[in-house]
């Protein structure tokens, strides 16, 4: 078998050599694989560059199961996502979720959304140990989450003129995740940090599905509960929390106006921005403290969105 | 509707157990009513598995776990007082069981709508439901079989024993 030295000098040459690492064609000990290292899976030699790491409350959180890599053959960019498997307990408000990292529910989605634009893309290989590697696409665009926060106006002027567009966005998104349901499938992980913004058309794309949660009664809850937030930030410009909005407001606040999971959010966004219509108000407090109705499904949210969007 | 006909949704779970008590303690001296435990298959995540093996595995200890505690429980019943033959139980398995070879299955979407269905075509005049007694929050994001079924249910009596 060729070494990642003769590998690199045949197919990267711009590749610095003394930095040239070991082939590997089973990835069960991805730990060890790092820069200047080759993976070897599906016909195809992966460089691996750095591992992913995920940026949450200002910290770098690697992921050294997720490998940034270049296809040797393409010169293409990839993400290798290698067989992890984890259980883990996941906090949402004061609640403890039983999670379980899954390769063959990512895998599975993979297939199921293949050409959809909606969905990252991507491919599963088994390694030669018969681990399971995802060969993904990188999504060329921005996070929907700093895209949104960055935008230079005010949020009167946000919701006038960019609203709507992206209200039209997020029912797309929400399709998106109909489709899956209506197969069986959660995503798992609904978050605003995991839709990218293509830098190219603007599309709005899902990522990360591997999470796997055990729900009986409401199967698709948690991806309902990630929507109803995602909406409330996407309306709010932001996340809206007591410490920073004017003292009248917060003044006239109750807990029934702040969402039923996060305490300290305010989902009645009305009260702070009047000019948010009654209709869509009435959309975001099915997810606040004072509700006594939820959405079962995605339809129901979309249909009453839809209402929504043609008074904006 | 046939109001001797009663329905237990059962689960294994002491709000069941419970729910079951309480059946036997009201209905166990009164005469004519015919019994019926029902627990709809939940079986595990198979995302939560590494191997087809491990999950058939849990699928299998779940499965026989239930059916010890359905016996128990139709047992209790009788002990309370309900005559032999007015009391049984029915098992309906998930259309995911690596096990399941019946007809009828459930979806795995709502044990809510399937403690319903069953409800509807075996013409039982009450369903009786153990509840665990769950905050709004819980509710919104785990369900609660409980509500749902006081949601859905028509034309007949929801006990609920919390």
């Amino acid at each position: 078998m060729e070494s990642a030295c003769e590998i690199l000098a045949r197919m990267a040459p711009d590749f610095p050599l003394q930095y040239a690492g070991s082939v590997f064609t089973d990835t069960a000990e991805f730990m060890g694989i790092s820069y200047g290292d080759v993976i070897s899976v599906g016909e195809r030699n992966y460089l691996v560059l750095r591992d992913e790491a995920e940026r949450r409350f200002g910290m770098e959180d690697p992921k050294f199961w997720v490998k940034r890599c270049r296809c040797l053959e393409t010169g293409e960019r990839r993400i290798l996502k290698l067989e992890f498997f984890e259980e883990f307990p996941v906090r949402i408000g004061m609640f403890e979720a039983h999670c379980y990292r899954s390769p063959q529910k990512e895998s599975r989605i993979l297939d199921m959304v293949r050409g959809d634009g909606r969905f990252m893309q991507g491919e599963t290989f088994l390694d030669a140990g018969g681990h399971n590697v995802r060969v993904l696409e990188v999504v060329q665009g921005r996070r929907l989450d700093t895209l949104i926060e960055d935008l230079p106006m005010d949020h009167a002027t946000y919701f006038r003129q960019d609203f709507p567009g992206v209200l039209d966005k997020y029912l797309e998104a929400c399709e998106a995740l109909r489709f899956l349901h209506e197969r069986g499938e959660k995503h798992g992980d609904v978050r605003r940090d995991h839709i990218f913004v293509e830098y190219q058309g603007g599309g709005w794309r899902w990522i990360d599905f591997d999470y796997a949660f055990d729900f009986h009664e409401n199967p698709y809850g948690l991806d309902l509960f990630g929507l109803g937030n995602i909406l409330v930030f996407l309306t709010a410009k932001g996340t809206p929390t007591p410490l920073d909005i004017p003292a009248e407001v917060v003044a006239n606040l109750s807990p029934s106006d702040m969402s039923i999971v996060f305490g300290n959010r305010l989902v009645n966004l009305r009260k702070l921005y009047p000019y948010i219509p009654v209709e869509l108000n009435r959309v975001l407090l099915h997810f606040s403290a004072g509700s006594e109705v939820f959405y079962d499904s995605v339809e129901e949210l979309t249909e009453d969105l839809r209402a929504c969007r043609a008074l904006l | 509707m046939n109001e001797k006909r009663i329905l237990v949704a059962f689960d294994g779970s002491e709000n069941a157990l419970r729910a079951v008590d309480y059946v036997g303690k009201v209905l166990g001296a009164a005469p004519g009513f015919q019994v019926r435990l029902l627990y709809v298959e939940r079986v595990p995540e198979r995302d939560f598995f590494a191997t087809e093996a491990a999950w058939k595995e849990a699928c299998e200890a779940q499965a026989a776990g239930v059916r010890q505690a359905l016996a128990k429980a139709e047992a209790a019943l009788k002990a309370a007082g309900l005559p032999e033959g007015s009391v049984g139980s029915e098992y309906l398995p998930s259309c995911r069981s690596p096990q399941n070879q019946a007809p009828a299955c459930s979806l795995g979407t709502s044990i809510a709508r399937d403690v319903v269905r069953v409800m509807v075509e075996g013409d039982y005049g009450t369903v009786v439901i153990g509840r665990r007694g769950v905050s709004k929050a819980e509710e919104f994001l785990f369900g609660s079989v409980s509500t749902k079924v006081m949601h859905l249910a028509k034309d007949c009596a929801v006990w609920v024993v919390a």
